[in-house]
């Protein structure tokens, strides 16, 4: 569980390694049909973001990831084997790791705490402070992040800083695939693009990064790949390389749901 | 900067120092201030280190110190010394904003970086520069008041009659809006436009590979390929800022469609877009850095396709020189740094086709200031454009 320096970017080795494939997932709450036959694959060193309209399924779907509630149906792969992911541990054993919209820090603790919070590094009964700090530099100067100290409670860190610090937490873990909710809402200018570039460098660092997002400016500034969901199925599936935004916000709305068949770009259309 | 003076023996207690400095004077320019406590933090030295570092460059005038307190304690707060009045230069490329702030000095004091999407608009863009700007100027205790110039870069021809994009078609969302003017209604403060190549090669000519060449051109390979002309250390950009535009010479009569409307540019073959299209099924290669660390660990393919858009850019340069006669040309852009895997079948392929001299063809070499450049390149220019009545606009730190 403790925090190792990850393959460096420059040995990455092709990354066709599949490491999540979903095919066919369902799930019902009571009457209501969240999500239909959803199919989803994520590759290492990849930006996946997940587009769609309010209950179009993006949470549900984040969730059966995440350990949260199980899918009724379907079956997921990690890195090629059949699992089930039955409890949020469950998932971050395997690998997965989600970083909330609320993000879920401990307003009166410092970073270091933060990040290690749970997963203490120990030596002999005692916490070692040391260690945790130094690992805690080394893990947000790889990420590049603009944390001016590690010892400062994270109610007096900016909206970004508090995101870096999330997703820093991810990482302690060592995982294959970061699923981020919504990282950029209620940001400005700035933190909006501390938080874009540590996406990049989560990338970099070979890691799948599934991306929830409302906003396509976003989406389409650090993302390869968009698959987009409509009333809980696949709606499309573009390459960001030859899509524009309002191909994207065309099958969000289901206005292309003629359209795209025809159309030169979807990968895969519903 | 005194930081980087001198040439000291590796592993020494000198070069140790040396780095040691660099180290301090790099965070400061991420963050814009901090204390010392903190920068003891971000560069991993230790707080004594730090304390008598920051002590000596204080002393000889490149960092700034002032009381301050953090938690209730009171803390050293450091900055870079700046001159007074500062520019800002603003590229965009097609994927990516790159900003910075100096001094007139051109000592950077803080720099940022934004993603960008692929097709970009200029109000959404202009508006959140503008933004960004103010932040960052707030970061390092200024305002829109001490901004003197900005430089902007953009990756199309720039019409200097008017300040709009020269050719529709290859960056539609900005087309007919006089961009500096644009830019300079929201913040109020003198913009300067240009085409990225030509500030790219402005910054070489100045600062880097091209320095005291008489006659050179900057190919900058991205996603998309243009070059800036050189004479005597000065742009030639036509009459309608076309001029080097060699992304568009034809290299294949019935090749693909081209942005710009005509057939087998040399961007529908060798830019960016066009070379990751060869890769389409792999989803491990969606940008040009997945292809310069596949080209870098070995891949044949990878390595094929950097080598085939040598080979095309080589031929296009080859015409460049036959009417341009450069004496040097400096490959610049992201492909760039693929180094000689590019360069080698790129000399080749001008060897083939240029008229030869006494001394062969013109030395082709890689950019020195990486993608950096055309940043640099927009300082320069709003440096260069500071007003000469000011008296500040003439000051310089060597």
């Amino acid at each position: 569980m403790n925090y190792r320096s990850p393959i460096p970017a420059r040995t990455r080795t092709r990354t066709t390694d599949h490491v999540l494939e979903l095919r066919g997932i369902s799930k019902r709450f009571g009457a209501v049909r969240a999500l239909s036959e959803v199919d989803l694959d994520v590759y290492g060193g990849e930006v996946v973001a997940i587009v769609g309209d309010n209950g179009a399924g993006k949470s549900t779907l984040v969730k059966i990831l995440s350990g949260v509630h199980p899918q009724d149906s379907g079956t997921i792969k990690f890195e090629g084997t059949a699992v089930s992911i039955p409890t949020p541990t469950a998932a971050r054993d395997l690998g997965i790791e989600t970083v909330y919209q609320d993000l879920s820090l401990c307003d009166n603790l410092d970073v270091v705490s933060n990040l290690w919070l749970g997963r203490e590094l120990r030596t002999g009964g005692r916490l070692d402070e040391v260690e945790m700090e130094q690992r805690s530099w080394m893990l947000l100067r790889e990420l590049s992040a603009r944390i001016p100290s590690v010892r400062v409670p994270v109610a007096a860190l900016s909206g970004g800083q508090r995101q870096t610090v999330a997703i820093a937490r991810s990482l302690i873990g060592n995982p294959r695939v970061v699923i981020l909710d919504e990282p950029t809402a209620a940001l400005g200018v700035a933190q909006t693009a501390e938080v874009l570039n540590l996406i990049e460098r989560l990338r970099e660092r070979g890691l799948g990064v599934i991306l929830i997002s409302h906003n396509i400016a976003d989406v389409l500034a650090v993302a390869d790949r968009v698959v987009v969901l409509r009333l809980g199925r696949n709606g499309g599936e573009f390459r960001v390389a030859d899509t524009t935004s309002e191909m994207i916000i065309a099958a969000i709305t289901g206005a292309s749901d003629l359209a795209a068949r025809r159309g030169p770009t979807p990968l895969r259309s519903a | 900067m005194a930081v980087s003076s001198g040439n000291p023996t590796p592993g020494s207690q000198t070069s140790l120092r040396e780095a040691n400095r660099a180290r301090i004077v790099a965070s400061l320019k991420r963050h814009g201030h901090l204390t010392q406590v903190e920068l003891a933090g971000s560069t991993g030295l230790s707080p004594a280190t730090v304390s008598n570092i920051v002590k000596e460059l204080a002393a000889s005038g490149v960092l700034n110190t002032a009381v301050t307190s953090r938690s209730g304690r009171r803390a050293t707060e450091v900055t870079l010394a700046r001159q007074l009045g500062l520019v800002a230069g603003l590229h965009f490329s097609s994927r990516h904003l790159r900003v910075a702030i100096s001094d007139v000095g051109r000592t950077i004091v803080v720099e940022n970086h934004v993603p960008l999407a692929l097709d970009h608009r200029h109000d959404r863009e202009l508006d959140r520069a503008a933004l960004l700007l103010s932040d960052m100027l707030e970061s390092v205790n200024a305002s829109f008041d001490d901004l003197l110039a900005v430089g902007m870069a953009v990756p199309v021809p720039i019409d200097s009659r008017n300040g709009m994009v020269a050719t529709p078609g290859l960056l539609r969302g900005w087309e007919n809006v006089p961009i500096a003017e644009s830019l300079r209604t929201r913040i109020e403060v003198p913009v300067f436009v240009d085409n990225e190549a030509n500030l790219g090669g402005l910054a070489e000519v100045r600062f880097g590979a091209a320095r005291g060449a008489d006659v050179a051109a900057y190919i900058e390979v991205g996603h998309s390929i243009s070059a800036g002309l050189l004479i005597d250390g000065a742009l030639f950009r036509g009459v309608t800022g076309k001029a080097g535009q060699i992304g568009h010479v034809t290299i294949d009569e019935n090749g693909p469609i081209c942005r710009c409307g005509g057939r087998g540019c040399l961007d529908t073959l060798a830019s960016g877009p066009a070379l990751l299209e060869l890769f389409r099924d792999d989803p491990g290669m969606q940008r040009m850095s997945d292809l310069l660390v596949m080209a870098e660990a070995g891949d044949a393919s990878a390595r094929r396709v950097i080598a085939d858009a040598g080979r095309h850019i080589g031929t296009a340069a080859a015409s460049l020189c036959n009417l341009f006669d450069p004496q040097l040309l400096v490959l610049g852009g992201e492909l760039s740094q693929a180094g000689e895997t590019l360069l080698a079948p790129l000399r080749h392929a001008l060897e083939r086709s240029a008229l030869a001299g006494r001394d062969g063809v013109p030395e082709v070499v890689q950019g020195e200031l990486g993608d950096r450049a055309e940043l640099l390149g927009c300082l320069a220019l709003a440096i260069e454009n500071v007003g000469v009545g000011t008296d500040v606009g003439t000051t310089y730190r060597p």
